[in-house]
């Protein structure tokens, strides 16, 4: 199911939670909502179900307006952050809990009700705790529970907020590569709600980035990635160099050398470089001075756990990290101390606020 | 000075000596302020035998007293549950203007004597009272009967479930309501199976605790009622009666059965505790 968003807004009292956002969701797609805590992406998750209401806009689930669409009514899945699992019901009774509430007409036989539960368990592999309350499970356990819980009502849409949030590092990784999984097989549009972006760049087919109730950039992860709108897009996928240099005559410069800049330069002025660790580009620095048209850097740190390595290095002053391949550290033979060339392949300049 | 790891005491705890002189000092009072005046309730009742006991509870003013407490407890414990439901639940669930005022209301019996509580009634529906007039003109007596002793009573006793349930559901939140909600839950789906199991507990102990005060309550009873023998009278107005006649003997066999009445609610709340204690856990977490 396609949804559309136009122009919603909310306050509570004086404050703006969601400043006039406008979205469209693809049917069949697996969408993740990113930005810092208070961006407003709850908020946003609860008027698609429903659960709040828009002070205006408008949401519709395939062209149908779903203002007059109760929550009860409107066939979404929702796994709420902590999960909201009813305590005082075994896990097949939380899982049942959607079909048993059913209108008598609609409602399934008791024998249906068990075997679909039992599918819906066997899905989440958990029939063997079937039997077991909320509050005998671990964490990854009972989200799979409220997962299998909002798929009883074999809803057209998933909505999650913050699935993974209260999971263990190892847990979160074999989840996510679980969901990603159900939301194929299932054919069932889902938004996730997310403030790590590691995740929604890993896992989503496309991000929209929100911070201060706006929505600042929508695309898929590799171009949010490659091609951050703004700065702060830039700052918050993560992992980001930001250099003090300046815009002079058209030409961004970093203690006097260009820089080599993708798109805008911007005005005039004191500016901010953005340079990603991997585009950070080292080399062995010659003993007869450094080649025009490079910096160089001393080695603060290394580290060499994992395929890649990270180096810290200090450039005149600055902190600058760049990540690169085990091979080419051993290449470069860099150690704490050692002093490199270093270029940057990509970077972006935004003015440095004041 | 050599430390033995074996005397270390707990970081929390005190020496075996300030403890026994703690437990001591609690079982003491205890003792004196309520094992004694129990006590004292069963031995004067039983002071001329089992006989006399027994002459004192078949007494029909005390039986009529006695179906009079159990009515009154029938008709405020009900209404004290419904309203406390309803009060704590939109206290707890939703925000709105006046909420405030609300609970400041929902306290005000504990706050003012219960005398005052009854004097109120008495000035709203007495022969001379704001309503009396009209009432009178109806035929409708509240004041010094039945009617009067049940409003006393429901007033005075209906904080006790509202205070016990409005923490726990502030507590608990709205996020299962909502989770039932999503699921295509009704309004009364959503209170019946998710609200009102987790708050069953909590319910029961505002229930037990608004039983015993229904039927112990004196003050605003006590202005209210007239003490009609036979007639208005619950159970702690007769054993006044009985006592200020020096009929010691009836005056605390009856209070004895009050008296019976507390310990079995004590006992109630006790072995509930016992036997849900896993549930009861489960519910707070
Ligand atoms: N019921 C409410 N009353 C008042 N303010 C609210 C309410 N709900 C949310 N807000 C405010 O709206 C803003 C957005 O909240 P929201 O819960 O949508 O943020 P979020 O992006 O989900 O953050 P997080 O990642 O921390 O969950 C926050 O600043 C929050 O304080
Ligand atoms: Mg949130």
């Amino acid at each position: 199911m396609a949804i559309e968003i136009r122009n919603v807004e909310k306050t509570f009292g004086a404050f703006t939670a969601l400043g006039g956002v406008s979205l469209d969701v693809r049917s069949g797609e697996l969408l993740a909502l990113l930005g810092p805590s208070g961006s407003g992406k709850t908020t946003l998750l609860r008027i698609i179900a429903g659960l709040d209401h828009a002070d205006a806009g408008e949401v519709s689930f395939d062209g149908q307006d779903t203002r007059d669409r109760a929550a009860r009514d409107r066939q979404v899945g929702f796994v709420f952050q902590h999960y909201a699992l009813f305590r005082h019901m075994t896990v097949f009774d939380n899982v049942a809990f959607g079909l048993r509430v059913k209108r008598k007409a609609e409602r399934p036989a008791e024998m249906d009700i068990r075997r679909r539960v039992g599918q819906l368990l066997d899905m989440v592999q958990l029939s063997h705790l079937a039997t077991r309350y909320p509050s005998q499970l671990s964490g990854g356990q009972r989200q799979r529970v409220a997962l299998a819980r909002a798929l009883a009502i074999e809803p057209k849409v998933l909505l999650l907020d913050e699935p993974f949030g209260a999971l263990d590092a190892k847990v979160r990784k074999d989840l996510r590569k679980w969901l990603r999984h159900l939301h194929d097989d299932m054919n069932i549009t889902s938004i996730f709600v997310t403030h790590d972006q590691e995740e929604a760049l890993e896992l989503a087919d496309r991000v929209v980035v929100m911070n201060h109730g706006q929505i600042i950039q929508v695309g898929t992860p590799t171009e949010v990635y490659d091609t951050p709108a703004d700065s702060f897009v830039f700052d918050f996928l993560g992992g980001v160099n930001r250099l003090n240099g300046i815009v002079d005559k058209g030409v961004a410069r970093l203690d006097g050398h260009p820089v080599r800049v993708d798109g805008e330069v911007g005005p005039e002025g004191p500016a901010l470089i953005y340079v990603r660790p991997h585009q950070v580009e080292l080399g062995v620095a010659p003993a007869d001075g450094v080649p025009e048209g490079k910096w160089s850097a001393r080695v603060s740190m290394v580290h060499a756990a994992g395929p890649v390595a990270r180096v810290e290095l200090d450039l005149s002053g600055r902190a600058l990290e760049a990540q690169l391949s085990r091979d080419r550290l051993s290449d470069l033979a860099l150690q704490v101390g050692s002093w490199c060339t270093v270029d940057f392949r990509h970077a972006r300049v935004f003015p440095a606020r004041a | 000075m050599p430390a033995d790891p074996h005397s270390r005491r707990p970081a929390v705890g005190e020496g075996p000596l300030t403890r026994v002189a703690l437990i001591g000092l609690a079982i003491l009072f205890l003792a004196a302020f309520l094992a004694l005046p129990l006590a004292a309730v069963f031995s004067q009742a039983l002071a001329k035998g089992v006989g006399a006991f027994i002459k004192g509870l078949t007494d029909p003013d005390a039986l009529q007293a006695v179906k009079l407490t159990l009515m009154v407890a029938v008709i405020a414990v009900p209404l004290n549950l419904v309203f406390g439901v309803a009060a704590s639940w939109a206290i707890a669930k939703f925000q709105f203007r006046g909420k405030s005022l609300l609970l400041a209301l929902i306290d005000l019996p504990f706050s003012v004597s219960p005398v005052i509580s009854g004097l109120v009634y008495v000035l709203l529906f007495g022969l001379h009272g704001t309503f009396g007039p009209w009432l009178r003109d109806h035929g409708v007596q509240i004041i010094f009967a039945v009617p009067g002793v049940v409003l006393a009573t429901v007033f005075v006793t209906f904080p006790f479930v509202a205070r016990e349930l409005i923490p726990l559901m502030q507590e608990q939140g709205v996020e299962d309501e909502e989770a039932a909600i999503v699921l295509g839950a009704s309004g009364w789906q959503t209170f019946r199976l998710v609200t009102l199991p987790n708050i069953r507990w909590g319910l029961l102990y505002g229930v037990l605790l608004c039983n015993a005060r229904a039927m112990g309550e004196f003050g605003a009873v006590s202005v209210v009622s007239g003490h009609i023998r036979g007639k208005t009278n619950t159970m702690p107005l007769h054993v006044e009666i009985l006592y200020n006649e020096y009929n010691f003997v009836a005056a605390f066999a009856v209070a004895s059965l009050l008296a019976l009445l507390a310990l079995v609610t004590l006992a109630a709340k006790a072995a509930l505790e016992w036997r849900f204690a896993d549930q009861i856990a489960a519910a707070k977490r």
